[in-house]
């Protein structure tokens, strides 16, 4: 189990993996808001946004095509979630399906939500595929998010490997038993299973902080590879603001 | 759909649950750290840990259906409301950031939805069950299951609102669909949330002691759920005379698009107050009756 697949393109030298973590997040946060304030309709600026996004994509030196593949899952779910937007919103019927009629206004929403999903969709999975979970963390705690989220997540990150081993041993143990035939009784020895990890997590939780008071912890955890904010990830962000921000307003014109 | 993609909500919408769900977080932040000190930051670790492995399993409902933990409740029942809010927002942001499932921008909405509404109102829910039922393990499990169905509608509820309110879908059908499908997830993790817990607490019953039940809080809470009772059907009763009640609220935040199609509740014209009380009596009793039946099927 592990997350190594996400971030294969961390390590590949690029003009986008020289920038600083925390700037790589605030332009996917950018490029998503840009995205999300453009109005009903939108559909050229809405695929200024998504070409942007591919430019960066291309400058991290990502195949287009792993870039589709990421996508198709959230992509997938997005569609599952508004098909049902052109039956439900009122509206002038334009066309029938069967006993379902689809209306002109939610046509247009459910072309609008795909038109700003797919911009933000694909600036989070660059983002994601250029960046380790670590760089995350770092990023996050730059741009002042609570200490105790930012601790957390490092430390989880670590635990989740030493959980899910855990949880499979119970499972293996479970499965050499012939144990949990059946929906009911499956469902009881899942629930055991997930009830000891929740036990063993919070005794974790407290030799790891008996430990960690052994070790002369006082609070925070220090960053071992610091990457603050240089002139260059501060200039390459304001031009990702300056465009985003430019499409979205051209929009309201 | 409890994770809202970007796209379905307006800028309006976007900001306010963001900065709502910003002050809630810098709250928990700050409450956790005066309660856990120096502990603080391993149990959050943990639990996130936890949150993350449980939401993988896919647990059999029985007629080919299955369902994923949410833990909101879970959680705060075990490590606090604060935890629990700040565990569940560690879990959406990786979610959104890591694996897009739930919008970057909809951080806010969801973080408020499944956060702050799912784990920190279904934590007050839960202590509040505790002080009705009482003392003992079975009744502290039934507080939190009760507690995990209730808030899995209430998430569902504001999911729908939210995207009412961005003019995504009209009001009714999105409470209808999402609300409505809370309803069955809530049933799911009602289930869930009482067997894990049960089960935790007897392997380490020290997970789920918190504060001991007093008389005074207990009266308390059984005056709260009069005062509730009252609320639930002078609202229902408000809805069947007036039934344009939310319609006209929504129209004066500026949402005149849709109110001409809005009818909530109006199926329930004509029913006066006591067809109220009597709905409102009916869902209470099938709802007890139901998770006794449930609770008391497990073994001890």
């Amino acid at each position: 189990m592990s997350f190594r697949h996400l971030d294969r393109y961390a390590g590949v030298p690029s003009p986008v993996t020289r920038l600083a973590p925390s700037a790589r997040v605030l332009a996917t946060v950018v490029l998503a808001l840009a995205a999300a304030l453009l109005p009903l309709g939108a559909w050229p600026q809405m695929a200024g946004l998504t070409l942007v996004v591919l430019g960066i994509a291309v400058a991290a030196r990502m195949p287009v095509r792993v870039l589709a593949v990421r996508l198709a899952p959230p992509l997938v779910f997005v569609l599952l979630v508004s098909a049902a937007l052109p039956v439900l919103v009122p509206g002038t019927t334009v066309a029938h399906i069967g006993p379902l009629s689809l209306s002109d206004a939610g046509l247009l929403r459910f072309g609008s939500v795909l038109g700003r999903a797919l911009p933000a969709l694909a600036a989070a999975v660059v983002l994601v595929s250029t960046l380790r979970f670590t760089e995350l963390v770092q990023a996050l705690r730059d741009l002042r998010l609570p200490r105790a989220v930012t601790t957390a997540l490092g430390l989880a990150y670590r635990y989740l490997y030493i959980l899910t081993d855990e949880v499979e041993q119970l499972q293996r143990a479970a499965r050499s038993r012939n144990a949990g035939a059946g929906a009911a009784s499956r469902r009881r020895l899942l629930m055991g299973i997930a009830a000891a990890s929740l036990g063993r997590s919070f005794a974790r939780s407290e030799r790891v902080h008996q430990a960690m008071l052994a070790r002369g912890y006082r609070d925070g955890i220090p960053a071992l590879r610091p990457q603050p904010m240089d002139r260059r990830s501060l200039s390459a962000l304001a031009i990702v603001c300056a465009v985003a921000l430019g499409i979205a307003w051209t929009a309201h014109l | 759909m409890a994770h809202i993609p970007d796209g379905f909500l307006s800028a309006p919408v976007l900001a306010t649950t963001t900065v709502a769900s910003a002050g809630a977080l810098a709250l928990a932040a700050h409450r956790s750290r005066q309660q856990l000190r120096d502990r603080q930051a391993p149990l959050l670790g943990a639990a996130t840990a936890f949150v993350f492995a449980a939401q993988m399993f896919n647990f059999p409902l029985g007629a080919g259906t299955s369902a994923h933990l949410l833990g909101g409740v879970l959680v705060a029942a075990v490590a606090g409301p604060w935890v629990g809010m700040l565990v569940l927002f560690s879990v959406i942001l990786v979610q959104a950031l890591l694996f897009q499932d739930g919008g970057v921008t909809a951080i806010g909405a969801n973080t408020l939805n499944m956060a702050v509404v799912g784990a920190g109102v279904g934590y007050l829910l839960y202590r509040w069950l505790r002080l009705l039922l009482g003392e003992g393990l079975r009744r502290r499990v039934l507080a939190a299951s009760l507690a995990a169905y209730v808030s899995a509608a209430l998430v569902g509820t504001s999911v729908a609102v939210e995207l009412a309110l961005s003019g995504t879908v009209p009001l009714r059908p999105a409470l209808l669909a999402v609300g409505g499908s809370h309803l069955l997830v809530g049933l799911g993790e009602a289930l869930l949330t009482g067997g894990i817990l049960g089960m935790a607490a007897r392997l380490r019953p020290e997970l789920i002691e918190g504060a001991p039940v007093t008389r005074r809080a207990r009266r308390w809470a059984f005056g709260g759920l009069g005062v509730a009772l009252v609320v639930a059907v002078g609202a229902a009763y408000g809805a069947s005379t007036r039934p344009d009640a939310l319609a006209s609220a929504a129209g004066s935040l500026g949402l005149a698009a849709h109110s001409g199609t809005w009818r909530p509740l109006a199926q329930y014209s004509g029913a006066g107050p006591w067809g109220a009380l009597l709905g409102v009596g009916v869902v209470f009793v099938l709802a007890w009756a139901l998770f006794r039946v449930s609770a008391g099927r497990r073994p001890a």
